[in-house]
């Protein structure tokens, strides 16, 4: 190369490192403008997580067109690589190495992952533009970075047929494409010398463009190509189910902005790819809601854009910071989420909406900001510990009638400690499955005993409206209560209780061993203490509850127990890590409908149950469950086809021995 | 401006009443206490004028059951000052008597404007606000759906009447206003914010002052509603029906 060629490649890439640079200097500096929050325990994990999620594109592939981001991605690492040599070799000649497509076996990948990428451009073109599937933006950003992929690739492989036709040097081994393109460029009646000079413009361009891309990266969607490895890096590693606790989030009524968030909280919206997987599976999305959790996060990027320079320098604009929620957020989209993880299980560089909804949240309630039905929700538990707004004393009404005995732990001391929850003890059709289950646990001989009016609400979904004061009061006064009884393991029924009394209780100084009943039954039937009688001869589905399923990885117990019963067992097509969430959870079963609801989640799920082949029964293990989809096979017409089933009425039926009936 | 809110405990409906051995009351061994709802947004309806106008809001409470809750909750929600007046006998009062007790209070702190809730479920027929006025010598409105004070010296509330009327009425401070409602719903006050409340901040205790209260009414018997006669039930044909319908259509002389 000419020495004016090296000196305006020098020129061309400090500019283009200076732009990126001078973005990227001013991201970080907005990532800054967050709370501190460790992230960098268990570097093993977090390497593992690497490698699965980046490397590996794990999560991108549950979706079939997952396979072209696989192609591109790794095209991407053996473009980027070579570019690197490529580039300095351009900048310092004298370095003792050859140029990569010099050297065969690159040659090779390089022109293998051409042809891969343009396959993986062509695709993602298709599908975007074509196909057009719901929730993927049609974006200037998306098309211009897949011109500019595609032109990369045509460039470089333009560049290798005429290194053929200028150098003669043809190896169908190591230059497959190359050399097919020469021959056809020969044919057209190139000559070498021509060849030689165009290849150096396919090289020009090939630099620039890449430079290009460097500049323009930070500024686009594709920043998440910077941020995304990180996002999976500095992922949280403690359980799925425990929320943080509201340290210093405001507390105060002043509007929240990006100082009142951590700075793995902000870098969401950097990592985020705008590829719409979260809104497919999101119930509140899918159902008409406001809330798209894609916009959600992107949201906070446009906050953290619009009051960045403003919080950088520290001086207000017209007097306070842009507000983020009634700003950019509303109110709506943040009550709509029933945080069932959908998004963040789904989600390819492992965004965390959640943690980011009840946040905000939370400064909602601060303002008292909250609608009527959960205000009365909210302000029964806290007078009488359930949301019902029941005297405590009623609680263990449900035992009253039984035809077994249910000690009171408070007193007796039992093997296991039974945490009823709310709705469990509370709601008619759900108190008919506790009735079960007491009946079930007692046939198997099992230890067991409940708190009566000691037990106040776990508080699950309390924290996740954002009431942080209510459930850590709840969660002290229920472990209190608790550790003056004698018991070896906490068993419940409610995948709600289950998840905060294992997950956040420890926190508080609760750590017992948590059970739900599927898994005991599943022992239980193990271990032969409960001996299923007869055969159910039933064809049915069953239904993962999000906090048992997603949250707490329990998929399989209620599978074994039900097909122990002798159920023929049907998978509904969105089952364990996708099953779609029933609606009720983060507390929504306390609220108004959502705004723009179309069909709720509830409708959608019981709709999907009834097409299955000969399916009678939906399975539920959740007692939220059951009101919300007797409800929703009343108003879809489905009522006469579907059953909505305990696991544990199931369960007792089986166990229960044959009675002649002609006595 | 200086509010005064007078906040009244009634019994929770969640649990069961029950009368106690004299004849003549609730039996309050058991009984829980909240807040009446109607002083809930004579409360709201304070704070709401503070936030517009400024100004200072006591909430005040007879101590009775969960009394300190509901004034720690006050101070949450934005009160400036809460009161607790102390040494109630076990039996509690009368409308009246409690009136004249509060009264006595509040003629020497003479706040510029007193709300309370214009009845309680133990005060259907709504004595308080107006004996309190009756007391005071002020004037009073009672069930008010706003309480406005766009100028000095005055108040202008709404005034809610059967039949979809409202008016707007003019009155002169000092004066006594018997909330229904205030504009808007009683805040949530998150629990957190009570909690610090507690830790930060004080009621200050006062003895009930001892005020001869003329009690122009004495109960003399307190009982559960009696189920009124049971329907009768007619069975048989259709035809045996008719006949007895008849039969009795005709005894009663609706008939001939």
């Amino acid at each position: 190369m000419s020495p004016s060629g090296i000196l305006l490649l020098w020129i061309v890439s400090l500019v283009a490192l200076g732009l990126f640079a001078f973005r990227v200097r001013y991201l970080l500096g907005l990532l800054r403008l967050g709370r501190g929050e460790n992230r960098l325990g268990g570097v093993g994990r977090r390497l593992a997580a690497v490698a699965w999620e980046v490397l590996g594109q794990r999560r991108l592939l549950r979706e079939p067109a997952g396979v072209l981001h696989f192609g591109i991605f790794w095209g991407f690492v053996v473009y980027a690589s070579a570019f690197i040599f490529s580039l300095f070799k351009g900048l310092l000649p004298f370095l003792p190495y050859p140029m990569p497509e010099e050297i065969g076996p690159v040659a090779l990948a390089l022109e293998v992952f051409g042809v891969v990428v343009l396959a993986g451009i062509g695709g993602a073109a298709f599908r975007r533009y074509l196909l057009r599937p719901p929730r993927l933006e049609q974006s200037r950003d998306a098309g211009v970075i897949l011109l500019l992929i595609g032109s990369l690739m045509v460039t470089s492989l333009l560049s290798s047929g005429f290194h053929v036709v200028a150098t003669g040097h043809a190896s169908f081994l190591w230059n497959p494409v190359g050399t097919g393109l020469a021959s056809l460029m020969v044919g057209g009646g190139l000559a070498p010398s021509a060849a030689s000079s165009l290849q150096l413009t396919m090289w020009w361009l090939h630099m620039v463009l890449v430079l290009g891309f460097l500049a323009y990266l930070p500024y686009s969607k594709h920043l998440h190509l910077l941020a995304s490895s990180f996002s999976v890096f500095l992922t949280d590693l403690s359980p799925r189910g425990r929320l943080r606790t509201a340290d210093a989030d405001g507390g105060g009524p002043d509007p929240l902005n990006a100082r009142n968030f951590t700075w793995r909280e902000l870098l969401n919206p950097f990592a985020c790819a705008e590829c719409g997987r979260c809104d497919r599976v999101c119930p509140a999305q899918t159902s008409g809601a406001a809330l798209s959790p894609q916009k959600m996060v992107h949201h906070i990027k446009e906050h953290l854009l619009e009051a960045g320079p403003y919080l950088l320098r520290g001086t207000p604009r017209n007097g306070h910071y842009p507000e983020l929620v009634g700003g950019v957020v509303s109110a709506d989209e943040l009550w709509a989420c029933t945080t069932c993880y959908a998004c963040m299980e789904r989600c390819p560089v492992m965004n965390e909406h959640i943690p980011l909804i009840v946040r905000m949240r939370r400064y909602l309630v601060t303002r008292g900001e909250v609608d009527a039905r959960l205000q009365d929700a909210l302000t029964a538990t806290s007078r009488y510990g359930n949301s019902f707004g029941q005297s405590p004393k009623t609680r263990a009404r449900w035992t009253q009638g039984l035809e077994v005995p249910v000690k009171d732990v408070r007193r007796e001391q039992a093997q296991y400690l039974w945490f009823v929850g709310d709705y469990a003890s509370f709601d008619p059709a759900a108190r008919e499955a506790t009735r079960a289950a007491a009946r079930v646990l007692h046939r198997a001989g099992v230890s067991f005993g409940i708190l009566y009016d000691g037990e106040q609400t776990s508080g699950n979904d309390i924290r996740r409206v954002g009431e942080e004061g209510l459930f850590e009061m709840l969660a002290e006064k229920n472990i209190a209560t608790m550790q003056k009884c004698r018991f070896d393991e906490i068993i419940t029924t409610d995948p709600h209780a289950y998840n905060t009394l294992k997950n956040e209780y420890p926190e508080f100084g609760g750590t017992w061993p948590v059970v739900h009943y599927t898994e005991l039954f599943d022992r239980l039937i193990d271990a032969e203490r409960l001996r299923p009688a007869r055969r159910l001869g039933l064809r049915a589905t069953y239904h993962d509850p999000c906090y048992l399923g997603r949250y707490n990885g329990i998929y399989e117990a209620p599978r074994r127990v039900l097909r122990a019963l002798g159920a023929d067992l049907v998978e509904m097509p969105r089952n364990r890590l996708n099953a779609y969430c029933c609606g009720a959870g983060g507390g929504r079963i306390w609220m108004e409908e959502a705004a723009g609801v179309k069909e709720r989640p509830a409708e959608r799920r019981v709709r999907e149950a009834a097409v299955l082949n000969g399916v009678g029964t939906l399975v539920v293990t959740c007692p939220k469950e059951i009101t919300m989809f007797r409800d929703a096979v009343k108003t879809t017409g489905h009522e006469e086809g579907l059953m909505i089933k305990d696991l544990a009425e199931l369960v007792e039926e089986a166990t229960t021995p044959e009675v002649s009936g002609h006595a | 401006m200086n509010i005064a809110v007078l906040l009244s405990m009634v019994p929770d409906l969640v649990e069961e009443l029950e009368i106690a051995p004299s004849g003549v009351a609730l039996d309050t061994q058991w009984l829980r206490y909240l807040l009446s709802e109607s002083d809930d947004h004579a409360l709201e309806q304070a704070l709401l004028l503070k936030e517009r106008y400024g100004g200072k809001v006591t909430a005040l409470a007879l101590d009775r059951g969960e009394a300190e809750e509901a004034l720690y909750t006050a101070l949450a929600r934005g009160a400036d000052e809460a009161v607790k007046l102390t040494g109630i006998p076990e039996e509690g009062w009368g409308k009246r008597a409690a009136a004249a007790v509060v009264g006595a209070v509040l003629k020497e702190s003479a706040p510029d404007l007193i709300l309370t809730g214009v009845q309680a479920i133990d005060d259907m027929d709504g004595h308080m606000a107006g004996a309190l006025a009756g007391i005071l010598g002020l004037p009073f409105v009672g069930v008010t759906r706003s309480v406005d004070a766009p100028g000095a010296g005055k108040v202008l509330v709404q005034k809610e009447y059967p039949g979809g009327m409202a008016a707007e009425i003019e009155v002169d401070l000092p004066a006594v206003i018997g909330v229904l409602s205030a504009p808007q719903p009683p805040r949530y006050v998150p629990v957190a914010r009570i909690r610090e409340a507690r830790k930060t901040r004080t009621i200050s205790e006062r003895e009930a002052p001892s005020v001869a209260a003329p009690e122009g009414l004495v109960i003399r018997r307190l009982f559960k509603p009696e189920p009124a006669e049971r329907a009768e039930m007619l069975d048989g044909t259709p035809e045996e029906m008719a006949r007895q319908i008849v039969t009795i259509l005709e005894n009663r002389g609706l008939v001939r």
